[in-house]
């Protein structure tokens, strides 16, 4: 059995999963979660605290959120200093190039993201489907070259109407739930 | 005695009326599937059938839950041997020895010791939530609000510690779930926190929704992003389990099954944390120990029983405090909610019968476990060739079907997509996913618990400490905090050896 040109046998599983973030990514979510958790108390600070219901005020509704926004700057800020101590503010990080991984990502996000936030519940929830499922299938299965090219887009356009009836047939016929 | 084998008998009746082998057969074959297929993992699969289970009564719905939870975690193990990929997390250290099996042309042996292991480990623990859940959970009736407290915050700090192998990550992923939870409306006042006058915000965000966006979307980007795989071989041997290959690691088996069942019982730790325990200590306690690695059938037996045997144990926090053992534990929990069932200190009073039928529910599913492993090898093997370009779309489908059915919401799923974005940027950050989903989980009970607290003790900040069992929690929180300091573990470890 010969892998076709875009499958590979991984040896490891974990080679890419188990690697660190880098210390300048570190330290730019260590800042935006700062932001976060100091967003989050100034919010909470806004809110009313009802004293005059309670009595002690204790009851306040940003007490709880409040410490959480606290504890998200906190750590933030410890996360910041580690990254910055192991290089993250002087070393730059590597720029990757733009790789086949990026595009793909992006393709699944966008397609993704029309479906769900823009066709769906706009077109008949089968019709959504289908036309995800085949434009998924088709952009993910281009790359594989012209050959029998023509084949898997029959077979992208039958997994697509498959599935939008399937899902609508089960979802809606047989465990009665509303679809959108 | 004779009430707690009368309720376990009556659970068994009670569970096995109403076509429950045939539920248990579909479920425990989608959870294999599910768990089978890398993308797809036991979080999402409870997750996405709590949509199907709707229109079910509260029974059927948790039988067929725990069968696809019991099927997704054994099912995985099938993509670990034969794709080196682990299905599931959980059975991220069967690849370790599964796949060097399956190169040598003993993939169908590894697939019969991934059974018999698997088998075992989950009759273990189930054993462990029989004979303990029900002493335990009337224990719990003594936590109060105090205790809760701690109860809840101990689940995000371990969970933290030991869940992603960086604990200041694991912390900041636990709290971020805490302030997600605090979005809507509140108890005490009905004011609407971080609403922005928004309606549909202020009903606070779905925990499925929420759920199946981390679990479900972030995994579609992630399994897109890399590169296809391939299984190894297409030729298997006899799957039939080898009885030599259990007697001859009876220790292990036991070894693991209660590692399994005890990190399963820790809030938040869940199956694969499990699976790597037990493989680590099967391979300290082996006397062939230059084996793992390269084909261990004693390490894939260790991996498989801790990770089965870890399921019963997370649902045994469920039942008792409320609070879940692992991740798709937390799915249980939040679907027994939906379904009007309270799972808390409560139910040893309330239905105390509950617990055992869960206890028949997993030994059901456990069996059908067993036959699939004998009988369900080549449809697996096909099914694992799926070409991912065809199966994640559809797996995005069911995730929006999923996202939407519970309220039917548009809303929800624009939070499906929103969850599933943030929840692949922090993976990206290797931030673990667990302590995520446990502060989401557990933020309502905490928010109320510290409110409520403050409140009995006017303001005093004292009995979350004083209080006996508040001040044993309290010192467990604490201490799982400082383990995590780097150079406390290591100061422990010197002292014990120079003592």
């Amino acid at each position: 059995m010969t892998a076709p040109a875009n499958e590979v046998e991984v040896d490891s599983p974990f080679d890419g999963e188990k690697a660190p973030a880098s210390p300048r990514a570190d330290l730019v979510t260590a800042a935006v979660l700062f932001a976060l958790g100091v967003a989050i108390i100034a919010q909470a600070w806004q809110m009313p605290r009802f004293v005059e219901q309670s009595g002690t005020g204790l009851t306040a509704p940003g007490i709880v959120p409040g410490f959480y926004g606290a504890m998200i700057a906190l750590l933030a800020g410890l996360l910041g200093l580690r990254a910055v101590r192991r290089g993250g503010w002087t070393v730059r990080a590597a720029r990757r190039p733009a790789n086949g991984d990026g595009r793909q990502l992006l393709t699944a996000a966008v397609l993704g993201v029309v479906y769900a936030g823009v066709l769906v519940g706009r077109v008949p929830f089968w019709m959504a489907s289908a036309l995800f499922v085949f434009a998924f299938t088709t952009a993910f299965e281009w790359v594989q070259g012209p050959e029998r090219r023509a084949r898997r887009i029959v077979e992208a356009v039958l997994i697509g109407l498959g599935t939008g009836l399937a899902v609508t047939l089960v979802f809606e016929k047989l465990f009665l739930l509303r679809l959108p | 005695m004779t009430d707690a084998f009368n309720m376990l008998l009556g659970g068994f009746a009670h569970v096995l009326g109403g076509g429950a082998v045939w539920h248990a057969l579909w479920a425990v074959l989608i959870g294999i599937v599910i768990g089978a297929l890398p993308g797809l993992t036991a979080t999402m699969g409870v997750a996405l059938l709590t949509t199907l289970t709707f229109g079910m009564g509260p029974n059927v719905a948790m039988l067929v839950l725990v069968c696809v939870y019991v099927g997704a975690i054994y099912g995985g193990s099938r993509s670990a041997i034969l794709l080196n990929i682990p299905g599931t997390p959980a059975s991220a250290a069967s690849t370790l020895d599964g796949f060097p099996l399956a190169r040598q042309g003993l993939a169908g042996r590894a697939m019969g010791i991934s059974t018999s292991g698997s088998w075992l480990g989950t009759l273990f623990g189930t054993l462990i939530l029989a004979l303990f859940a029900p002493s335990f959970g009337e224990f719990a009736l003594k936590f109060g609000s105090y205790e809760m407290f701690w109860v809840a915050m101990f689940g995000i700090i371990i969970a933290g510690s030991l869940s992603g192998g960086d604990p200041l990550k694991g912390y900041i992923a636990g709290f971020i779930g805490l302030f997600v939870a605090t979005i809507g409306q509140e108890t005490n006042h009905a004011y609407a926190r971080f609403a922005y006058g928004n309606g549909d915000l202020a009903g606070g965000l779905g925990l499925l929704p929420v759920l199946v966006g981390v679990f479900g979307v972030a995994e579609v980007l992630s399994a897109m992003r890399g590169p296809a795989v391939r299984a190894v071989s297409s030729k298997i041997d006899s799957v039939i389990p080898r009885i030599r290959d259990i007697t001859q690691y009876w220790r292990t088996i036991l070894r693991s099954g209660a590692l399994g069942t005890f990190i399963g019982a820790m809030p938040g730790l869940g199956e694969d944390i499990a699976a790597w325990t037990s493989y680590a200590a099967a391979k300290r306690a082996s006397a062939e120990r230059e084996k793992f690695g390269k084909g261990s059938i004693e390490g894939l037996m260790a991996a498989e029983t801790g990770e089965s045997a870890c399921v019963p144990g997370a649902i045994i926090p469920v039942l008792t405090l409320a609070v879940p053992g692992s991740a798709p534990a937390a799915v249980l929990m939040a679907a027994m909610m939906i379904h009007g069932l309270n799972p808390g200190p409560m139910l040893a009073i309330t239905s105390p019968e509950f617990i055992y039928q869960i206890v028949a529910m997993l030994v059901i599913a456990d069996m059908v476990k067993l036959f699939y492993g004998l009988v369900l090898v080549k449809p697996l093997l096909w099914i694992l060739l799926i070409p991912r370009a065809r199966l994640m779309p559809v797996v995005f489908v069911l995730c929006t079907v999923g996202a939407f059915a519970i309220t039917s919401r548009l809303f929800d799923i624009w939070v499906m997509l929103g969850a599933g974005l943030v929840g692949f940027v922090l993976r990206e950050l290797r931030f673990p996913m667990a302590p995520l989903v446990l502060g989401i989980v557990l933020g309502d009970l905490l928010d109320k618990n510290l409110l409520r607290g403050l409140v009995l003790s006017g303001g005093d900040l004292t009995p979350f400490f004083t209080r006996p069992i508040s001040m044993g929690l309290c010192a467990l929180t604490l201490l799982a905090a400082a383990w995590s300091i780097p150079g406390v573990a290591g100061l422990f470890r010197r002292r014990r050896a120079t003592a």
